[in-house]
């Protein structure tokens, strides 16, 4: 674990506590098994998120790809009949598709990270609110999936499966990131493209392999809503969770300049990003209230995080200085 | 033996004439001052022995044998490493992780390889250990002086067997003390057998270490010279065009 990410642990636990305090239904199972599941929602493609951040690049069409993909796959499987693991594997190959087509436009044709996911958020929301005509994609009355259902919104222990799963993808990202030669090349890629180049890394490859990870999760994400959901409703479902994302990858110490990141931060970050949302609830705050205090809590836990750097910077030069003087 | 030589390299750039008839002998462990005015040939013939591009006519011998190089990757193979300007490290990853950017090793756990970083620790401290450089493996790089960033680019050719290193201005932009660290560095890779390239402005650090120096002016070589045969007014002369040949 890294400084950053024992930092925000404490802060985690120091809110939690402080909510605990003021309404111990925060620590009842209910609470606590719904909260880890919308964690696990949030997590799985903040994960990819971070990826593509890490390489100093952005991905702002997630939301709208889980909106897609919902809509295709509630469709699929309850209008069409189709069996549910092809359909899961199509939604898959789609996000490799979309992420590929993503990063091919941003390392062949030399496009912008923020330029071309802004288009794919406008275009994957507009197909999908075109194709289902505005009306909202649902499964039949009646039917049932028990597999697939157990898979994705059933619970083993009171522990939520979309939880379980999003500690799965963590740990193998974990691996990737931190202890494959592909996790290294990320960082030297998001760091200095220039230099990764001059080693011999193929820096194209890496590149549109993160934006690749991130639509893969986030389609893999989009089936874990719908399922959640039950229905999707094209213009609204999946709206500014690109944003959670990006929130939970900054939360979790990545740096929005690409190099720096830790799969374990952003796992905290969709954490303490969830934990909030249910403190507003469970402190009476107006939910409409629920945007700012999410807005100011991350904004102080930035600059607190910054100040604190500069803190230990100007004592590591002092310190440095003193053993200089006394030489 | 010649680790290195080049017979009658001529590069040009449709009308421009950027290097004429250019040759040079290099041998094992000998250090090469390369100066010159800007704009007088030193990178396009640093970036001919890289491979970065083809010479429009002559030879290039390595270990007397002839070779062509299609791309900077060829030559790599060949022994020749460059030391970038700007150093090509990345600020955000360890010292070891610098050293090894490229070629990681890896262990097999069951079917996934993993890098090997107890390895890549052990390696590059025996590296920095050779150069009898401070620098610590696990380091960060941007905490690092320039001097130690100079070490983490050098490490990188020694691991991969270099015969020839090219350094393409590395004391230029850092402080007089580091300066010496650099060209003690150079001084290991010299004693290691190593032939180095400097390319540098600065006369004191050339007549330092070089055991040779070499001017080009406006393409053409004009000076082959022992640099104890020769002094920093000679090669102003040479580089300036006040004294035509030496």
């Amino acid at each position: 674990m890294q400084k950053k990410d024992i930092g925000l642990a404490v802060l985690i636990i120091v809110v939690g506590i402080i909510v605990y305090m003021r309404n111990p239904l925060f620590l009842s199972p209910i609470n606590l098994g719904n909260t880890a599941n919308l964690i696990g929602l949030f997590g799985l493609f903040a994960i990819g998120q971070g990826f593509v951040i890490m390489t100093g690049g952005i991905d702002l069409s997630v939301g709208s790809v889980i909106a897609l993909l919902g809509v295709l796959f509630v469709d699929m499987v309850g209008k069409f009949g189709v069996p549910w693991p092809l359909a899961v594997t199509l939604m898959i190959v789609l996000g490799v598709a979309i992420g590929l087509a993503h990063g091919v436009l941003i390392t062949r044709f030399k496009l912008q990270p923020f330029v071309v996911t802004l288009c794919g958020l406008l275009i994957y929301r507009g197909i999908a609110r075109g194709y289902t005509a505005e009306s909202t994609a649902g499964f039949p009355f009646g039917s049932s999936y028990p597999q697939l259902e157990w898979l994705t919104i059933g619970r083993s222990f009171g522990v939520p499966h979309s939880f379980v799963a999003m500690l799965i993808v963590a740990a193998i990202m974990w691996v990737v990131l931190h202890h494959t030669v592909f996790g290294r090349h990320l960082c030297a890629v998001g760091k200095n493209e220039e230099a990764a180049r001059f080693s011999g890394i193929n820096t194209r490859f890496v590149t549109i392999a993160a934006y690749v990870i991130c639509a893969v999760l986030a389609s893999i994400a989009a089936i874990y809503f719908a399922m959640f959901t039950k229905s999707v409703q094209p213009s609204s479902h999946g709206n500014f969770y690109e944003l959670y994302a990006i929130a939970a990858a900054v939360l979790g110490g990545c740096s929005l300049r690409g190099g720096e990141g830790s799969v374990i931060g952003i796992v905290l970050g969709a954490v303490l990003l969830q934990e909030l949302q249910n403190l507003v609830n469970l402190l009476g705050i107006p939910s409409s209230l629920n945007f700012a205090v999410m807005g100011a809590v991350i904004l102080l836990g930035v600059l607190a995080d910054q100040q604190f750097a500069a803190y230990r910077n100007r004592k590591n030069t002092e310190r440095a200085l003193g053993l200089l003087q006394k030489s | 033996m010649n680790v290195l030589e080049l017979k009658n390299i001529s590069k040009s750039y449709g009308a421009i004439q950027a290097l004429r008839d250019v040759s040079l002998a290099i041998e094992p462990g000998e250090v090469v001052g390369l100066m010159g005015d800007n704009g007088a040939g030193k990178s396009t013939l640093v970036k001919v022995i890289a491979g970065n591009f083809a010479p429009s006519s002559g030879d290039i011998l390595i270990s007397d044998q002839k070779t062509v190089f299609h791309k900077p990757l060829d030559a790599q193979k060949a022994g020749i490493e460059v030391v970038y300007q700007d150093l090509a490290i990345c600020n955000n990853m360890t010292a070891a992780s610098n050293v090894f950017l490229g070629r990681e090793p890896t262990r097999k756990i069951g079917p996934i390889k993993i890098v090997d970083y107890a390895f890549m620790r052990k390696r590059s401290a025996e590296l920095f250990a050779r150069l009898k450089s401070e620098t610590r493996p696990r380091d960060l790089v941007h905490r690092m002086s320039g001097g130690q960033r100079q070490a983490v680019a050098i490490a990188r050719t020694l691991l991969s067997d270099a015969k020839i290193v090219l350094m393409d201005e590395p004391t230029a932009a850092i402080s007089v003390r580091q300066v010496a660290e650099v060209l003690n560095l150079i001084r290991q890779l010299s004693d290691h057998g190593i032939a180095v390239v400097l390319i540098s402005h600065r006369m004191p650090d050339v007549f330092e270490v070089a055991h040779k120096v070499v001017v080009l002016r406006r393409g053409e070589l004009v000076a082959d010279k022992k640099a104890s045969d020769s002094s920093p007014e000679e090669i102003t002369g040479l580089i300036t065009g006040a004294i035509e040949t030496a």
